[in-house]
């Protein structure tokens, strides 16, 4: 028990308390130009303002760059996953997932300042693809949603990339043979049987995405320009610059609460479709698939 | 035909496969992918030009320049100090609360757990405003008030350290449910009391997991710029908030020369860190 103090404490008191001012100040207002947050009188209100159509476009806006983010990091990190963990040798595979891992031991906000040099207008790919008369004009990528949505991507595709690799490599390669051997196709046996074995994998790394993806703020500025195209940089925005902290802390709870809301869904999305994939197969597999709950 | 010559005709088949070369083209695209940046950023610390978007020619004039910028070294510095006191502290408070969420289960336990996952699920950038009410409100040791240690510091040690303490935690607690309990029992039966059996056992056992969560820690520190550019006060920047300032008011080759000198750096004391863990691998290893 005495072990457990230190770090309860910790997080009460750095985690639990602070969110639960941003809780409070949600409910106050900003009382005067200079003040930032007031909270004499209690209401709902800046969650009306931060459910106004400006501040909703705002929140569609970052939804969907984070759900086709989330879904562009499935479709390049699952087949990258499945290549690593069952097409390559012991030895090969090692060096490809050192050479996945690697960049992360890069600093996050240099790799995106380098998509800034890559994509700039000045920049040698903008050089190259005119110099291949793909186009005829310098390109004209930064600060817009595409970099941004290409940003993400490549910031957090890795999360999806190792979860995944971890459930194909714990996978036996076995079943599939045999499904093989009983004549499914080769599409049949990956879709019956490796890919439902996968599930907590792909689940994880929907999760390890679609989170940080929700609240990303740096990508977004670097890449997006200062237009403030996600909550993220609303919150920021509205603690940063404008002061208005009640309008912040309200906005920030939204965004809390709609995370907690996807996740669960998704979780329950995961348990649904591996119980149902389970009550379907023939063949029951006795192996535990913890995976996830310990990730 | 011999058993041989049929095998060979095979792997001659599977080598042509379409199907396993689309997936080699398509993982090898990836990789060129994610290491696009960071070749770019390498290539252009290179550029002798005063921007580093605008090539300028072929020089390494940047590299002294960048080591003569003392704003830039001390954002270095300050990053390496927040990182090593944040993954302490993350390191400390979180292998005690993953071996004791081990050692009792039950509905603290799963509080605790509930409280961890939280912690994993919530935006940074919430986090971050939150500490910041939060530094203002307290002041005490996170506020100019302070003058044993600079509070600067601190404030980025407590606000790097949450999300790594949850992370360490987790860990730590799978690390120990795959531990044999009746290790520890035996050391009870031999009289050990609870902080020898914790010091002597539980601790070696689990050392791994520890080592493994600090070093996240470590680079989550560094990494951090969310929480960063929120709590950090002028005179103690570390590295990524200075780069994000640059990023408003010019960026300079300046920037790209460290950032090549820190992989440098980095991949040097991780080639170390993998040497030392293969000498020492059966100290370490020997523990599962």
């Amino acid at each position: 028990m005495l072990l457990l103090i230190p770090g309860i404490a910790y997080l009460v008191l750095f985690f639990l308390v602070p969110v639960g001012f941003i809780a409070y100040y949600s409910l106050g207002y900003k009382p005067a130009l200079f003040g930032t947050v007031a909270t004499d009188r209690l209401s709902l209100d800046r969650y009306k303002e931060a459910l106004g159509p400006t501040f909703l476009a705002t929140f569609t806006n970052t939804l969907q760059i984070a759900v086709i983010g989330t879904l562009s990091c499935l479709v390049i990190g699952l087949p990258v996953a499945y290549w690593a963990a069952r097409h390559l040798g012991p030895r090969s595979r090692h060096v490809v997932l050192a050479l996945i891992l690697l960049p992360f031991w890069t600093n996050f906000l240099i790799r995106t300042v380098g998509w800034v040099v890559v994509l700039a207008p000045g920049g040698w790919l903008s050089h190259l693809l005119q110099a291949a008369h793909l186009t005829s004009h310098p390109l004209d990528v930064l600060d817009t949603r595409g970099a941004v949505q290409l940003g993400v991507v490549y910031n957090y595709v890795v999360y999806m990339i190792l979860p995944i690799y971890v459930a194909f490599e714990r996978t036996d390669p076995a079943l599939r043979e045999a499904a093989r051997d009983l004549g499914a196709t080769r599409w049949r046996a990956f879709r019956q049987v490796t890919l439902p074995q996968a599930a907590a994998g792909i689940a994880a790394g929907l999760i390890l995405v679609f989170i940080p993806l929700c609240g990303d703020y740096i990508t977004a500025t670097i890449l997006g320009g200062a237009k403030g195209n996600m909550v993220g940089q609303l919150v920021a925005g509205q603690f940063l610059g404008t002061q208005n902290w009640a309008l912040g802390s309200a906005v920030a709870m939204l965004l809390v609460v709609s995370v907690l809301v996807v996740t669960a869904l998704l979780a329950a999305l995961a348990y649904g479709t591996l119980a149902l994939l389970r009550r379907r197969r023939r063949v029951v597999l006795v192996t535990p698939t913890v995976a996830v709950a310990h990730a | 035909m011999s058993a041989t010559g049929a095998t060979a005709q095979l792997a001659r088949r599977r080598r042509r496969d379409p199907v396993k070369i689309g997936l080699g083209v398509g993982g090898v695209a990836v990789l060129v992918f994610l290491y696009l940046p960071i070749l770019t950023m390498i290539a252009y610390s290179f550029n002798s030009g005063r921007v580093l978007v605008v090539w300028g020619g072929l020089g390494t004039r940047s590299y002294p320049q960048a080591l003569a910028n003392p704003a830039l070294i001390q954002s270095v510095t300050t990053s390496l100090q927040a990182a090593a006191g944040s993954s302490i502290l993350a390191t400390i408070v979180g292998t005690l609360l993953g071996i004791g969420m081990a050692q009792r289960r039950g509905l603290g336990s799963r509080v605790i757990l509930g409280l961890l996952l939280l912690v994993l699920v919530t935006p940074e950038i919430v986090d971050a405003v939150a500490l910041l009410i939060w530094y203002v409100q307290v002041n005490g040791p996170f506020g100019p008030a302070n003058h044993v240690v600079n509070y600067g510091l601190v404030r980025l040690w407590f606000g790097h350290g949450i999300y790594s303490t949850a992370v360490v935690a987790l860990i730590v607690r799978a690390r120990m449910a795959s531990l044999d309990p009746a290790l520890e029992e035996a050391a009870a039966d031999l009289y050990a009391p609870a902080h020898r059996r914790l010091r002597q056992v539980v601790l070696p056992l689990t050392m791994p997991a520890v080592v493994a969560g600090f070093l996240l820690s470590f680079s989550l520190s560094l990494d951090n710029t969310i929480i960063s550019s929120f709590v950090s006060v002028a005179g103690s920047t570390p590295w990524s908030v200075y780069v994000f300032g640059a990023v408003r008011n010019g960026l300079r080759p300046e920037i790209a020369a460290m950032s090549t000198m820190l992989l440098l750096l980095t991949a040097s004391s991780l080639a170390l860190v993998a040497f030392v863990l293969r000498r020492g691998g059966s100290s370490l290893s020997g523990a599962s």
